[in-house]
């Protein structure tokens, strides 16, 4: 209609006129405006949904949690060399202190081996000529003692005292962190001597690899470990093996507990298992008189069928727990002895599975040990027992046994024999228990190291470990604890960034921060040696960092471990792809169309008006001339 | 209130009726560990067998935490969860009350919901019951390999008042009634014997016979005075039941009513070998009921044996015979009646490895006879149809012992009969408590006369299961009494619905109990402990009504489609120029030939519009084209499908014969399902 009023305006221009490519009037912005607006409208909105779809992410520390790794860690150690008697004079201990720094270099080496003493350590040597020594020298323990009480105001340096005397050399380590050195030595071997006795035993622990292997690890992620002990009964009809645990738990496990505190959360448990009989065949041999169990075929001695070592409850999930299994044969393959693979017969009867977690196992020798107060006068095995005294008589064969059954049932004894074990037997067995506990802490459990410039006599600690020992245990599993904890805490924080559309809760950002703070704690209390603060009770300055090492581990563990991280709520990107794209795709079709289709038509009109407007001022320039 | 007098002396009876004299000395600080086995016959030929073990833990105090006897894990479970009591029981099949008794000490305390029951009293501050409990669910759970977590969320548990046991507050009760119970279960219970199944009575529990049985439930049971203060301390008690009703083997021995004689061998499968070395006493049981009894003593008289040679003859007589003599026999003497039930005890101390225990049981001559029932016999029920409302029934009726009981003092006006009720529904079933109607002899009554105390609890959505417990108290000479409430289906979120929706959803067993009527257990127990007559209702189950689960989507596509539509013509509407598009259709229309369809749709548009058509004037040659184009279209695709039909029975089976047009089916080929089939479809 608008092209017939132009038409009729301008007649003159009527005959060039083309109404498919000429307008007379501007082409009308509003509807293009309106498509634009509305496109433009849809873009601003998208921010705006995202954001509401948005899933929850708790801020985690990304840099300090990647930047944890590479921290590194050193302890710092101090050493003291104490020499009494008269034979030195001032000058040569400035001279000895030098040579034993030298050695104690050529021995460290190069290699660093995490959780030993840093570079920079000092060692003290003081003289002390007044100082007269009695007998107490010749007895160990005592002069143990005696010098623990002398050091106590020292702190918690690791000491060596040399006692100047015509006996025959003898050096020995001490229960505490102290060694003594007795004999006349030349000042070179001495220097030499004490060089290994503080870096072989002090440091290293008399190992050659100082590094401790993760995997045995007997500490669980949540720094606890529980021990549980098993005696297996294979066939009760035979005889009922006993024990007094709680005795055994207050003499032998208190003290232990007591002592490894700083290291792992250690609680005790007991239990008393029957007709659980193994689950491969022994032979005999006629040789050894009894049963021979070969080492290559342990794996089948466990028998998880029957044997229910059970997990605890009072254990949570990543406790770690150690079985001590004491397996108590059946009368039918009695004496059972384990064989190792030389031919010679085992010492201690017991062996390592790391099928079961880590078990212990110990096979019981048959000994029957019987305490029986009331006896019927004609008994045949009489003169077997002392009135009240439970006496061990060794089992020969199970044809002794029969006979020794049948006359127990002649005299209308139980049918079962309920025997309990004695507790030598029990303190033996404890005792190989306690080795092949030390061994799984990466501890040697002889009696003398042998080093390169003489050899050491090591004391034993009634709790089974010597506070130089729990130094260096508590050294390394702070080390340990600290890089797991670095290495957990690097991989959450990989995770999360690699998935981002995961929900991240507000706890486990909580237990990020914390353990990057106990973490922080730990480094700082070890490199600052803050066990100094704590002195004068023996162990507890190694609370400082081995306590906020084993939070930093447990704290990470749970944030990595955090139920939610596992949620089953995961909101994908295709759910919510599925769910808008029903509105979102035709909308968005229509308004796309519309904006590209109002914009094609305005050019095309604007080209037309402009068209007319150029042929118009063409006219009129011509209507001018 | 009070029972009439003679009620209680029976009732006093039949408490002493099963009480074995073995003293306990408190100042004896061992683990214990005892095993016993009931037999006894039903009366519906079926054979009860009652295996309980008990395991005993001195206190703490005193005797530390290492056991020799004692499961680690149940002593640790104390421990960690400060448990007071709880039960736990498995069950697969229903007690049938009618047939095998409601008055024993079994049936009111071994009969269970199917399912799982578990119940719990917990010695802490009553604002950490429900983490405990939560705890502890899990804990069973993985224990017993059993989904008892589910336990956990706060609608499938309630903490009863005192209906169900008098533990205020610290007491929680929960069930999962569709949980299938099998070996899976048993193992991990057996395990907690010292025994195991290797030696001793459990070493009968061939795994094929005890669940093939009509009913299997397996319980646990612990006490625990670790945690009270001031009081005796006495350790934890831990019994372990396993009760089964079993059909014995159709060993005929003469006429078909008789009671099939039967031997452990023959209801196991296996005999005893020995006792269990560890426990203090192994006994086995056999117990001939009351009314059994009675029945046989009425033939001895009528057969005038003399009372001397009857109590001889009482494990060998011409009505049944014993496979083996027991070591004891106990039978209750009564004063008022002749009848008492009998006892005979068997001690496994004294069999050896050489010859094993294998008791058996022969009937030479048919009775019939009724075990005991409880007072008043109950049954609950739906009514309503449709899936939006319904109500829920209990009905009492009475029993014969009730009757019997009843009977002399009918006239007496202040007899009255407690009854107790503890009924938990799930919050989608929303039951509306002020439509609770009783009818005592198909009367309604009002309830302030017949209901004594009350307590009632109302579903929370999604939060807590509704709870009601009632005491009633009913007359003595009642036939029949009935309680009725309405409810309404609520719905369900659609993540609430289990994976089969269809089936419908449970309402756990009502517990209906008889606190003035007393039952004991006949195993050693001290004086104090009686428990009283209790009987659990069936599960109910109720639809509710289940949705498409792709529903959700569809709703949303829909909704998401119709507002893109809309919003779309809207924007159409809106960019729309309405002169020019008529302008260049005109043009259209002049400049280009075009067919009868468009034609149409132009004129239908303009009529539409309500504007005359300005049709334009098309060449009559051009439609006869047309028409031409559409029949050869109409032709090809009619060829496509006749193409589509001779694959399609190609397919079928039909062979195309070589040189011919026709389809042959050869006669061995004719899938008659699948013609069938079609037909159906047709």
């Amino acid at each position: 209609m608008e092209s017939t009023a132009t038409i009729s305006e301008s007649p003159d221009t009527f005959s060039s006129f083309d109404p498919n490519t000429m307008r007379t009037t501007k082409p009308g912005l509003k509807r293009l405006i309106l498509t634009f607006s509305i496109l433009i409208s849809f873009f601003l909105g998208l921010p705006f949904l995202l954001k509401s779809v948005e899933i929850y992410r708790a801020p985690l520390p990304f840099h300090e949690m990647d930047s944890i790794e590479s921290t590194h860690l050193s302890f710092p150690c101090k050493f003291q060399v104490m020499l009494l008697g008269l034979d030195y004079a001032t000058e040569t201990s400035s001279k000895l202190g030098f040579s034993i720094q030298e050695s104690m270099k050529k021995l460290t080496g190069t290699s660093s081996v995490c959780g030993s003493c840093s570079e920079n350590y000092t060692v003290s040597i003081t003289i002390d000529s007044s100082e007269t020594l009695d007998d107490s020298v010749k007895n160990d323990h005592v002069f143990d003692e005696l010098l623990k009480g002398k050091l106590e105001g020292s702190g918690n340096v690791y000491s060596v005292v040399v006692v100047s005397s015509d006996e025959e050399i003898r050096a020995v380590v001490g229960r505490f962190r102290h060694a003594w050195i007795i004999g006349r030595v030349s000042e070179v071997d001495l220097a030499g001597m004490i060089a290994e006795i503080l870096v072989k035993i002090f440091v290293n622990g008399g190992k050659d690899d100082g590094a401790i292997h993760g995997e045995f690890m007997p500490v669980g992620a949540d720094g606890r470990v529980v021990l549980s002990f098993s005696l297996l009964n294979a066939n009760p009809e035979h005889w009922i093996y006993d024990w007094d645990f709680k005795n055994v738990d207050e003499m032998f496990l208190t003290p232990l507990v007591k002592a490894l505190y700083p290291i792992a959360n250690v609680s005790v448990e007991s239990q008393v298992l029957y007709h659980t009989p193994k689950s491969y065949f022994s032979y005999w041999d006629d040789k050894l008189e009894s049963y021979i169990f070969n080492t290559k075929d342990l794996p089948f001695f466990v028998n998880s069928n029957e044997w229910h070592l059970d997990t605890s409850i009072s254990a949570g999930g990543r406790s770690k727990i150690l079985h001590f299994v004491v397996y108590v044969p059946s009368a039918d393959e009695c004496p059972l002895l384990l064989q190792l693979p030389n031919g010679e017969t085992s010492g201690t009867n017991g062996f390592i599975s790391p099928v079961i977690h880590f078990a212990l196992f110990l096979i019981q020798a048959c000994y029957m040990c019987i305490i029986v107060l009331k006896m019927p006068n004609d008994f045949p095995f009489r003169s077997w027992y002392s009135a009240d005294v439970g006496r061990c008589y060794y089992m020969e064969s199970s044809k002794l046994f029969e006979r020794f059954r049948k006359s127990f049932q002649t005299y209308n004894f139980p049918s079962a024999l309920c025997l309990h074990i004695l507790k030598q037997d029990l303190k033996n067995i404890f005792e190989v228990f306690m080795g092949q506990f030390r061994q799984l802490f990466g501890l040697k459990s002889d009696s003398i190291f042998m080093g390169l410039s003489g050899s050491y006599k090591l004391l034993t600690s009634e709790s089974g470990f010597a506070d130089w020992e729990l130094d260096l245990l508590s050294r390394q599993h702070t080390c340990f604890n600290l890089g797991s904890c670095a290495t957990t805490l690097g991989s959450l924080s990989r995770l999360v960034q690699s998935l981002p559309r995961m929900i991240i809760m507000d706890e486990i950002g909580k237990e990020v921060k914390f353990s990057l703070e106990a973490a922080k704690l730990a480094h700082e209390n070890a490199s600052l040696g803050i066990y100094e603060a704590s002195a004068g009770v023996s162990s507890s300055f190694t609370q400082a960092f081995g306590l906020s090492s084993r939070q930093a581990r447990v704290l990470a563990e749970d944030a990595f471990y955090h139920p939610s991280i596992m949620s089953v709520s995961y909101y994908s990107f295709e759910h919510c792809f599925a769910v808008y794209s029903p509105f979102f795709l035709p909308v968005a079709v229509h308004v796309l169309l519309a904006a590209v289709r109002e914009l094609r038509r305005y050019k095309r009109e604007r080209a037309k008006y402009l068209a007319w407007k150029a042929k118009a001022n063409v006219a009129a320039q011509v209507q001018q001339s | 209130m009070l029972l009439p007098r003679q009620t209680r002396l029976v009732l006093f009876l039949l408490s002493n009726l099963f009480f074995i004299p073995i003293t306990f000395s408190l100042v004896e600080e061992q683990e214990q560990f005892t095993e016993e086995l009931l037999l006894k016959p039903l009366p519906d030929r079926k054979v009860l067998s009652h295996f309980h073990f008990q395991s005993r833990a001195p206190p703490t105090a005193s005797y530390g935490h290492h056991h020799r006897l004692f499961p680690k894990a149940i002593y640790q479970l104390v421990h960690k969860y400060r448990i007071r009591e709880m039960e736990l029981s498995f069950t697969q099949g229903r007690w049938n009350y009618e047939r095998w008794g409601g008055f024993d000490p079994i049936s009111s305390n071994n009969a269970k919901p199917p399912g799982v029951e578990l119940w719990a009293v917990f010695d802490v501050p009553e604002h950490q019951v429900d983490a405990y409990w939560k705890n502890l669910t899990h804990t069973l759970s993985g224990l017993f390999c059993a989904s008892i977590n589910f336990l956990e969320s706060s609608t499938t548990y309630a903490a009863p008042e005192w209906g169900f046991q008098p533990f205020t507050g610290s007491l929680r009760y929960g069930t999962l009634p569709r949980e299938a119970v099998c070996t899976e279960n048993l193992t991990p219970w057996l395990k907690l014997l010292p025994c195991r199944d290797k030696a001793g009575l459990s070493a009968l529990l061939d795994r094929p016979s005890i669940y093939k049985g009509f009913y299997h439930s397996q319980q646990l049971h612990l006490i625990s005075a670790e945690f009270k203060s001031g009081e005796l301390d006495s350790g934890i008690i831990l019994e372990q039941t396993l009760t089964v009703v079993l059909q014995p083997g159709a060993k005929r021995t003469g006429l078909a009513y008789f009671q099939p004689s039967w031997s452990m061998s023959s209801i196991f499968g296996r005999q005893i070998t020995g006792k269990c070395v560890l426990a203090k006493s192994s006994n086995v049981f056999l117990q001939i009921d009351r009314d059994a009894v009675s029945e046989l003593k009425d033939m001895w008289k009528e057969m005038s044996v003399n009372s001397d040679k009857m109590s001889k003859s009482l494990w060998s007589n011409p009505y049944f015979e014993l496979s083996r003599a027991p070591d004891r026999i106990k039978e209750a003497s009564s004063i008022n009646s002749d009848s008492a039930s009998i006892l005979y005890e068997f001690f496994i101390q004294k069999c050896s490895k050489s010859e094993s225990f294998d008791l058996g049981l022969t009937w030479k001559s048919s009775f019939v006879w009724s075990c005991p029932k409880a007072p008043l016999h109950a049954t609950r029920f739906l009514m309503g149809s449709g899936n939006e409302r319904g109500s829920i029934a209990i009905s009492l009726r009475t029993t014969e012992l009730n009757r019997r009981l009843m009977d002399a003092d009918i006239s007496e006006e202040t007899c009255k009969l407690r009854v107790d009720i503890f009924q938990m529904v799930p919050w989608y079933v929303k039951v509306y408590y002020h439509t609770l109607l009783v009818f005592v002899d198909e009367k309604p009554q009002a309830l302030t006369d017949v209901i004594e105390r009350m307590h009632v609890s109302p579903s929370e959505d999604k939060v807590s299961p509704g709870l009601m417990e009632l005491a009633l108290k009913l007359p003595c000479g009642l036939n029949s009494a009935a309680l009725t409430v309405e409810f309404s289906k609520g719905f369900l979120h659609i993540d609430e619905y289990p994976p089969d929706a269809n089936q419908g959803f449970d309402i756990p067993s009502a517990v209906i109990s008889f606190p003035r009527f007393n039952t004991r257990l006949h195993f050693p127990k001290d004086d104090s402990e009686r428990s009283p007559v209790l009987s659990y209702t069936e599960v109910l189950l109720v639809p509710l009504t289940t949705p498409d689960f792709s529903m959700p989507y569809n709703v949303i596509t829909i909704t998401c489609t119709v507002f893109a539509l809309y919003f779309g013509s809207l924007l159409n509407v809106l960019r729309r120029r309405v002169g020019e598009e008529e302008r260049i259709l005109k043009e259209k229309a002049a400049n280009k030939k075009t067919g009868w369809i468009s034609i149409l749709l132009s004129k239908l548009f303009a009529k539409l519009r309500g504007r005359p058509s300005e049709s334009p004037k098309s060449p009559a040659s051009s439609s006869s084209l047309v028409s031409l184009k559409l029949l050869l279209k109409v032709v090809l695709v009619a060829s496509v499908a006749v193409g589509w039909q001779i694959e399609f029975l190609e397919l079928c089976g039909f062979e195309r014969i070589d040189g011919e047009k026709f389809l042959d089916l050869p006669i061995e080929k004719v899938d008659m399902a699948a013609l069938v089939s079609a037909g159906s479809e047709l």
